[in-house]
């Protein structure tokens, strides 16, 4: 097991040369706000991921949790490391100063989570679930209920859940069949949700439960599904908790990785009905969740990151200690020095670093598109956001795996032993592809809705945008090599475009079967794209005297490594989306 | 009574040091900086005198370039009142850095002043004393235990060996050990709150203290790498060595 | 101009430290006087007088300056100290707590806990935890250092002949007093806090064994830690496992008994001033980073380490 230290040049560099923190914070209305805020900010959270929620990282998965008669148990020393969280008001980051948040930028917030998803990825899934419920009552629920309910949900001292999957309804929300009877003010839900993360616990003394459930008059499909507040404990007229709701954890999941975060099956209404309260207007709930979807991905997409870089962490000082070469006086050399080793290394870091670049320009859309005063900025910046958003959970997911993998390999033999925590990190990664819609799910929301669907012209401001990087790159002599990878990466995402355009009108499985190469190709390409932005920023800076120059340096050579070892892969990709749909389709279901 | 906590800019302590190579010092060219841990431990400290009622102000000093007003901003997060900043261009040395704090006990007069023990840097481990002599006031150094007993304080001290105990009469200097407490880690809003405190920044010239140097940095080397360890053939030979090569029994 | 030296003592007896700052001020220049200030402490003029190498003892037998009070001590060693090139003190929390004190009184800089005197002007001290080494110049009159003992050999406590002169000014400002004191208790420190660990592996074979460690650890006044492998095996408590997952220790002395040395154990103890490794199997790792190895049978080793120290 090996420290966690938040890798806050990396953090601070991309805020500041790729995402422009403080034009972004002027241009939106973040007054006061500035990156030194920001960095203060960061190092601040940095010392409690680091020291207080790292070290419960392995035990978390060690102990996992305990299903009792009284509910689920978190893992030993959960409950105190969460009141710090919540006491230190790292709840409130990104809420509305109005709720008592901090009204602090979604990118910061971003940048802020990436230090607990490293620290303690089952740990910050509590917190993380909590924001997605506040943001979903806060942007539809009554003023009654977000008085209610969200002040408390903001500083941490009530957690949130969202429960939208069933047995018969997972990626499919139509087959939802939990019921909200109307009775009085309130309504009776009946039914069984599954998958709820940190459905129960014992850290707090309410949790508020988002549920998806139908009306008895509701129109079929996903057109009759309405939005719930259930709380564990119904609130007293002080607001307080008092009588327990009928909601109850029933089963835990054991799981491959995450194992300190309960993944629970919730029952509701065993005995009267579980009381609950309806969000917005009825049969609007799926609606509302696709408004909070892209934060939600963006999340997961970020835990890619997170868990990348916690893995990278472990792999390097192993790399550093571990004694397997002799030279020739006969003392021993780090495997550090073995070049297979370095490959490894490189391809983590530098890959970590281009994932983290993508999910903070990402996060910083949603700023901008929330914000944004003229028209035509929003729609651009909201346009931007869509696009990014099923690239940032899918590539970044995927190449997540990837990164753990290598973690362990690096460690070899010791790798596959759970000691070196290496391995948790592995299974803890499984997990991200998964949730908040698969890696096909993704692949297919990027050539539907955020390519055919507007004509592939999303698409085509940011190819002309990566554009513009290659003709700088080009022009500068350091980076001509670059530059010419990069166009060849470009032409690759261009020529991708226009086959799927071309084809998937031809051919109804086209779209379908090269969904996921093309979302990894355009997630390689804009890898590279921000890489190559790097380099351009790191060498004006080392150029003008300013920052750390050996991480200046570093970044030169990390952006090298992503053009000559990542960013080919956009061809291969190309390559295959070519052959289209043939040989994926051509057997029958009974050749299989 | 108010509390005054010099605070100090230092490497932060995860960073492990480079000496430069030409050898004329380390290289802390943008280096992690942060709060010394023992100025943290400070702080800590007033900051809960505040909160039991034995203090009613905590203001935190720091003197060097613009930048230390981050770790001003720092102190400010974990409760501080509001901060100083003596603006100079190169750290001073601990005399002239005594100097300077005297002025501002002078201006402020705090009742008590509490310092780190030494910064992490330099670990010279001077300046709460020498602020005791110029000021003429009692000290108790390597602090583990702060108590406020009407006009008086009694600072449990860590000695070699052990703890000793003494009373001295305010207005005093406290200079923080490890254990004296465990800081707090900073609370968002409060780090949001400390952009909005006053911070007051002067220079030497202001305070009239000139600030001269005692002493010359000829080199800075790195320490000898840990050699490859020998064989002894006998336990004799094991004890001779402790004791007479590593010195260590 | 001569050599104020500050000793070291409990009113009853000289503390080897200041043998050691005799040394260290000895390569500053030849006279060398020996200030023992302090109260009923004839007994430790007495011994001062005996050290080899000082000319003179001065001894301030008052009761302001029966506990080493800084705010009494720092002006009496100032007044004396006008009239020396060098002030020279222990490294010791006294030392620390009372020469700054002196040198802000007589408007010097001052240099603190060095390990080597390269000038009479000129000392090697260590920076940044000692990471680095400083050499530093001192650029006033009169020179107030304290001393790391352990960088020095201790002078001679006998062969001297001193003469010992009383010196009369007694200084009390009368700002600070003692209440209490409470000395460190004869058991067993703690793992991370000791200055000298003894950890065993599985190579101890069972728990019992651990006891040839704990009275190797209880005659150094030391702790006892233990590797993972001797944890796993059930030898003893979980709490006493020094590695990358258990504890971290940096103590002056570690002794690795039986200990293989694998990668996770090292380091929790890499960082540690003087490693001893006592291991029957030549080829064990902890060889590797060992200052001292020792390739024998520890049931053998450790009782006669034992007995012989």
């Amino acid at each position: 097991m090996s420290d966690y230290k938040h890798p806050h040049q990396d953090a601070e560099f991309v805020l500041n040369e790729l995402v422009g923190f403080d034009d972004l914070c002027a241009a939106n209305g973040f007054d006061d706000i500035n990156f030194e805020l920001a960095s203060a900010i960061l190092t601040e959270a940095g010392k409690l991921g680091s020291e207080v929620l790292a070290p419960l990282n392995v035990i978390g998965d060690n102990q996992g949790v305990k299903l009792t008669e009284q509910g689920v148990e978190e893992t030993a020393g959960f409950k105190e490391a969460y009141q710090q969280f919540a006491e230190g008001g790292w709840s409130s980051l990104i809420a509305d100063e109005e709720y008592e948040g901090q009204g602090l930028p979604n990118v910061l917030c971003t940048a802020v989570n990436e230090i607990w998803q490293s620290a303690n990825m089952a740990f910050a899934l509590c917190p993380l679930l909590t924001q997605g419920a506040v943001e979903a009552i806060a942007h539809h629920g009554s003023e009654e209920l977000k008085q209610t309910y969200l002040p408390k949900m903001v500083s941490g001292e009530w957690t949130g859940t969202m429960n939208l999957t069933e047995p018969d309804a997972g990626t499919d929300l139509a087959a939802i069949k939990t019921r909200a009877i109307p009775n009085g003010d309130h309504y009776l839900i009946t039914g069984q949700k599954i998958f709820i993360t940190w459905g129960d616990h014992q850290m707090t003394d309410n949790t508020i439960h988002l549920v998806l459930a139908r009306l008895p008059d509701a129109p079929a499909g996903v057109k009759g599904i309405s939005l719930f507040v259930v709380p564990k404990f119904l609130l007293d007229a002080e607001g307080n908790p008092g009588v327990r709701n009928d909601v109850k954890c029933v089963s835990v999941e054991h799981k491959l990785g995450i194992h300190a975060s309960p993944t629970c099956v919730m029952s509701y209404g065993d005995k009267e009905g579980a009381i609950g309260y309806l969000v917005g207007e009825a049969n609007k709930g799926l609606a509302y969740m696709f408004t909070m979807m892209n934060c939600a991905r963006q999340g997961v997409g970020l835990q890619g990151v997170a868990i990348a870089e916690r893995s990278y962490q472990q792999a390097l000082d192993y790399a550093k200690e571990r004694l397997q070469g002799t030279n020739k006086d006969g003392s021993r050399f780090a495997i550090i020095k073995f070049p297979d080793v370095r490959r490894m290394l490189m391809q983590m870091k530098s890959a970590t670093e281009a994932m983290r670049a993508l999910a903070f320009v990402g996060a910083a859309e949603v700023d901008r598109a929330g914000r944004a005063q003229d028209e035509a900025d929003q729609r651009r910046h909201q346009a931007r956001l869509e696009l990014l958003t099923p690239i940032v959970k899918g590539w970044i997911t995927e190449l997540s795996q990837e990164i753990t993998y290598l973690g362990t390999q690096v460690n070899g033999g010791m790798g596959f032993i759970e000691e070196t925590g290496s391995a948790q990190h592995y299974r803890d990664a499984r997990i991200l592809t998964i949730y908040e819609g698969t890696t096909g799910i993704q692949a297919l929301d990027l050539v539907g809705r955020k390519t055919l669907l507007n004509k592939g012209e999303a698409l085509a401001e940011l190819l002309a945008e990566i554009e513009e990087t290659v003709v700088a790159l080009s022009k500068h002599e350091g980076f001509a090599e670059q530059g010419a990878a990069l166009r060849e990466a470009l032409e690759a995402g261009n020529t991708a475009r226009s086959w799927l355009l071309e084809n998937a009108a031809k051919d109804p499985a086209a779209a379908g079967a090269v969904s996921v190469h093309f979302m990894m190709l355009f997630g390689y390409l804009c890898g590279g794209w921000l890489m190559g932005q790097s380099a351009l920023r790191a060498q004006t800076l080392l150029d003008a005297g300013e920052g750390d120059p050996e991480y200046l340096k570093a970044k030169l050579v990390t952006a090298q490594f992503f053009s000559e070892h990542l960013l080919p892969r956009t061809k291969a990709s190309l390559e295959t989306i070519q052959k289209g749909s043939a040989s994926i389709m051509a057997l029958s279901e009974d050749q299989f | 009574m108010k509390v005054l906590v010099a605070v100090k800019r230092v490497i932060d302590y995860n960073v492990k040091v480079r000496v430069k190579p030409d050898n004329s010092d380390v290289d802390l060219a943008n280096v992690k900086m942060a709060l010394n841990p023992f100025c943290e431990i400070a702080v800590e400290e007033a900051v809960r005198l505040k909160e039991s009622g034995a203090a009613s102000e905590v203001v935190v000093v720091s003197i060097g370039p613009k930048a230390c007003q981050e770790q001003i901003r720092t102190a400010l997060a974990l409760g501080a009142d509001r901060g100083i900043q003596i603006e100079t261009e190169e750290l001073p040395e601990s005399l002239s850095v005594a100097k300077l704090l005297a002025k501002v006990v002078e201006a402020e007069q705090p009742g008590l002043v509490i310092l780190g023990k030494q910064s992490i840097d330099a670990d010279n481990n001077q300046t709460g004393q020498m602020l005791g002599a110029l000021l003429n006031r009692p000290q108790g150094t390597f602090a583990s235990e702060v108590k406020i007993d009407g006009d008086s304080v009694n600072v449990t001290r860590e000695v070699d060996g052990g703890l000793q105990t003494l009373n001295l009469k305010l207005p005093a200097i406290v200079t923080t050990d490890l254990r004296l407490n465990e800081p707090r880690y900073a609370k968002l809003p409060d780090i949001m709150k400390a952009k909005r405190k006053p911070l007051d920044v002067k220079t030497p010239a202001d305070l009239g203290v000139d600030l001269k140097n005692h002493t010359r940095l000829l080199k800075v080397s790195a320490p000898a790498e840990r050699q490859a360890g020998i064989r002894v053939a006998s336990v004799d030979e094991l004890i001779d060595k402790l004791k007479n090569e590593a010195k260590v029994l | 101009m001569a050599i104020l030296i500050i000793a070291e003592h409990d009113n009853s007896t000289l503390k080897s430290a200041t043998l050691n700052t005799v040394t260290a001020a000895s390569q500053m220049g030849e006279e060398l006087h020996l200030l023992v200030a302090g109260e009923g402490c004839a007994a430790v003029a007495e011994a001062a007088a005996g050290v080899a190498g000082v000319s003179k003892v001065l001894l301030a037998d008052n009761a302001a300056y029966g506990r080493q009070l800084a705010e009494n001590l720092s002006l009496l060693v100032a007044e004396l100290g006008k009239d020396y090139s060098h002030v020279v003190a222990p490294a010791t929390t006294t030392g620390k707590n009372v020469m700054p004190r002196v040198a802000a009184l007589l408007d010097v800089g001052q240099i603190s806990d060095i390990i080597a005197v390269e000038a009479a002007d000129t000392f090697e001290r260590p920076i940044y935890a000692g990471n680095a080494i400083a050499t530093v110049q001192s650029l006033d009159a009169i020179k107030v250092i304290t001393v790391r003992g352990t960088a020095f050999d201790a002078a001679a406590s006998t062969g001297g002949s001193a003469s010992v002169d009383r010196v009369s000014p007694a200084h009390d400002a009368g700002t600070s007093a003692f209440v209490s004191e409470e000395m460190a208790k004869s058991d067993r420190p703690e793992l991370t806090a000791a200055s000298v660990v003894v950890s065993g592996g599985r190579g101890l074979g069972n728990g019992e064994n651990f006891a040839l460690l704990e009275s190797l650890a209880d005659k150094l006044g030391g702790a006892v830690g233990a590797s993972r492998a001797a944890v796993d095996a059930g030898f003893v408590p979980n709490d006493m496992q020094v590695g990358q997952t258990g504890k971290i220790v940096a103590p002056d002395i570690y002794f690795a008994v039986g200990i293989s040395g694998a990668i996770q154990h090292l380091a929790g103890m890499k960082d540690s001033k003087v490693i001893v490794a006592i291991n029957k199997d030549e080829e064990a790792p902890i060889f590797q980073v060992a200052d001292y190895s020792l390739v024998a049978d520890l049931f053998e080793a450790v009782p006669e380490l034992e007995s012989k120290l």
